[in-house]
């Protein structure tokens, strides 16, 4: 889609017309032209709405910005990367790294996590073994957070990329996401106590990862 | 390691990277406190209320507020300056006026003059000279009619002070929205710096402000102003605060 | 010996045939192939000797070891990162600033003088010698700046990074430099390099 503009590393310039609403986190917008108006929307769809209040943490405010204009979206001087996507390809992304998307792209919630179902998501979300993610598809625009930047390592079949949970950003193609616990993994990953778990990525596509071992 | 700078090769008044400057020091300059990070030559760094600062500096220094902060570096030399790793540019005024947020000033020329803007945080840069500021993030230049969340202004040249601008579709949607315009604001959706007229308006790259140290002090002098009611409301207010 | 290579400015990517490399524990966001990870002590190279040296002089640097065949992709903290070559050399550094380095590499532990009451730093400092890459980190991309014999260099010690060289190493304290720190630093002094050498520093204070 024409439009998402990277003015620099931290900060996206986004078109906003009738028909083309952007759904963002709440407190990214940094500035404005034209006659846009922002309304809060509250996540509810997936398992954060039925998680919500088990999980309270887990769901991140958004807002919609609508009308006619630019609008300059930055977070925190953590540093934007622009995926734009295409029909019938998806992408993944941590939940809470999602700056700002198309509101016309779908979206749904995935939690990954050693234990499929509610049952694996609440207990992963509440002991930190799990991540929640979003996924989005259609035809149009994401931007994402990272903290120094994104890096995109490819994963072909036959070559598996281990990944440090909290310098995951996303990934895309077709590609499944195992979490598992690893020996030695705490010593790598630093984690003082708890099991840590290790994200090994297999398949056919793009991982994502920041150059950060602390998510932000 | 790229081969490394000295006194003959590092940049004269200009950027060494994003994050750092080299100023060609032959006299005087105006230095935030702390902002030094290496020099070569001789230099030596007063503060701004020791007794020997001489009348022309005082008279381009007008803020009683943040003098404490500032510092006169005098001497001849080559000096590195950085400030937390923030993105720094610096601007040339020509017989010009920029008013830019306090803590994001890092040094300036003697022969511009400085004077604290009504508007709370910011001070105005008049005249002719080089000045430095620091941003979180690269500054983006934009042009009025435009709105900006207020912690992610830098500065304004030219144009009139701002006025705030409150999204009233906002507020009316969200019933806590209103209630909280009431009591605080919470986001930068909520209310915005509106600037119109001719001029040019510097946006950062982030809402993340830098602590301004004189935000504090202004909010004390203030305070001793209040009613024993108004004092008590405060320290509620304060407990919940920090209790977020 | 194995190949040091950066990815953009905070990344560092590092390629073993079979071979070791040190880093701070924690760093590593991403690896492929076959790697194992343990715990490589305080880096004082010497052992028992060398941990109760680091405890002694409080001079931290936890590092891991990161042994197999494959890629390992290391980061801290979205901080640049600086490849620097020592060539039969030592370069010294600040423990805080260290990410990598390869395992043929000695570390240790010195004495540099009196520095003063400081919050964090000791009169010690971390050396690294031998042949081989260090990588170092950087809070904004490091400047390495010269000294020569007819340009001695000032530096804050919150923005020192490493050094290398035949250099000399002494303490500013004269009363109107005092006056240059700001409120929230605790550094009331700075550190004077005279010889000849290179002094890395970074855009930031610590």
């Amino acid at each position: 889609m024409p439009g998402y503009v990277q003015v620099n590393s931290k900060v996206v310039q986004v078109p906003v017309a009738p028909g083309r609403e952007v759904l963002a986190r709440r407190g990214a917008m940094l500035a404005y032209t034209g006659q846009v108006t922002f309304r809060p929307v509250t996540a509810a769809q997936g398992i954060p709405g039925m998680l919500g209040r088990v999980v309270a943490g887990e769901t991140v405010k958004q807002m919609v910005a609508e009308g006619s204009g630019q609008v300059f979206y930055g977070h925190l001087g953590l540093h934007l990367t622009v995926i734009d996507l295409t029909p019938g390809e998806s992408l993944q992304v941590e939940a809470d790294r999602l700056l700002c998307h198309d509101a016309s792209l779908t979206s749904s919630v995935h939690f990954l996590g050693q234990q499929g179902g509610i049952r694996g998501a609440v207990r992963g979300a509440v002991s930190g073994q799990g991540l929640f993610t979003t996924q989005l598809a259609g035809d149009g625009s994401a931007v994402v957070l990272a903290h120094g930047g994104a890096i995109g390592l490819q994963v072909t079949p036959g070559r598996v990329v281990a990944v440090d949970p909290q310098a995951y950003v996303g990934h895309r193609g077709q590609l499944s996401v195992d979490v598992t616990a690893k020996v030695g993994w705490r010593e790598a990953v630093g984690r003082g106590s708890g099991e840590a778990i290790q994200l090994r990525v297999q398949g056919q596509g793009v991982v994502y990862v920041q150059a950060s071992e602390q998510k932000f | 390691m790229d081969a490394p700078l000295s006194p003959v090769t590092l940049p004269v008044d200009d950027n060494i990277n994003p994050y750092a400057f080299c100023v060609d020091l032959q006299g005087e300059w105006f230095l935030h406190k702390g902002k030094m990070i290496a020099y070569y030559g001789q230099m030596r760094f007063e503060a701004l209320t020791v007794a020997s600062v001489s009348a022309l500096v005082a008279a381009h220094f007008s803020s009683p507020l943040y003098a404490d902060d500032w510092v006169v570096a005098t001497g001849v030399g080559k000096l590195v300056l950085g400030d937390r790793g923030f993105d720094i540019n610096s601007y040339d005024l020509d017989d010009g006026n920029l008013t830019v947020r306090a803590a994001n000033l890092l040094a300036f020329e003697t022969r511009l003059e400085l004077l604290q803007s009504i508007v709370p945080g910011f001070l105005t840069l008049l005249g002719t000279g080089k000045f430095l500021a620091s941003s979180n993030g690269p500054v983006i230049f934009a042009e009025p009619p435009i709105r900006v969340d207020p912690e992610a202004l830098v500065g304004w040249a030219d144009c009139p002070s701002p006025s705030y601008h409150y999204d009233g579709h906002w507020m009316t949607q969200n019933l806590v929205g209103l209630l909280r315009g009431a009591i605080g604001i919470v986001s930068g959706e909520e209310r915005q710096f509106d600037f119109t007229g001719a001029g040019t308006v510097l946006i950062q790259s982030s809402e993340k402000t830098m602590a301004d140290p004189a935000a504090l002090r202004m909010m004390e002098q203030q305070i001793t102003a209040l009613s024993q009611a108004e004092k008590v409301h405060l320290h509620r207010f304060l407990g919940t605060q920090l209790t977020q | 010996m194995a190949r040091f290579r950066k990815n953009g400015s905070r990344i560092v990517e590092v390629d073993l045939a079979g071979e070791s490399v040190k880093s701070l524990a924690g760093a590593m966001i991403a690896y492929e192939g076959e790697i194992s990870f343990k715990k490589a002590g305080f880096g004082g190279g010497e052992g028992i000797r060398g941990a109760i040296k680091r405890k002694a002089t409080g001079e931290s640097l936890d590092l891991m070891e990161c042994t197999g065949t494959g890629t390992v992709y290391f980061a801290h903290d979205a901080t640049e990162i600086e490849l620097v070559p020592l060539a039969s050399e030592t370069l010294q550094v600040e423990s805080s600033s260290l990410l990598a380095l390869d395992s043929g590499l000695k570390t240790n532990v010195t004495f540099t003088g009196l520095r003063g009451a400081s919050a964090g730093q000791g009169l010690f400092t971390t050396t690294v010698s031998g042949n081989g890459v260090v990588a170092v980190l950087s809070d904004g991309p490091a400047i390495s700046l010269e000294v020569a014999p007819q340009y001695p260099l000032v530096v804050d010690p919150d923005a020192y990074v490493a050094s290398k060289g035949q250099l000399t190493q002494s303490f500013v304290t004269d009363v109107s430099w005092r006056s240059a720190i700001g409120k929230g630093s605790g550094e009331a002094f700075s550190l004077r390099f005279d010889g000849s050498g290179v002094v890395l520093i970074q855009p930031a204070e610590r």
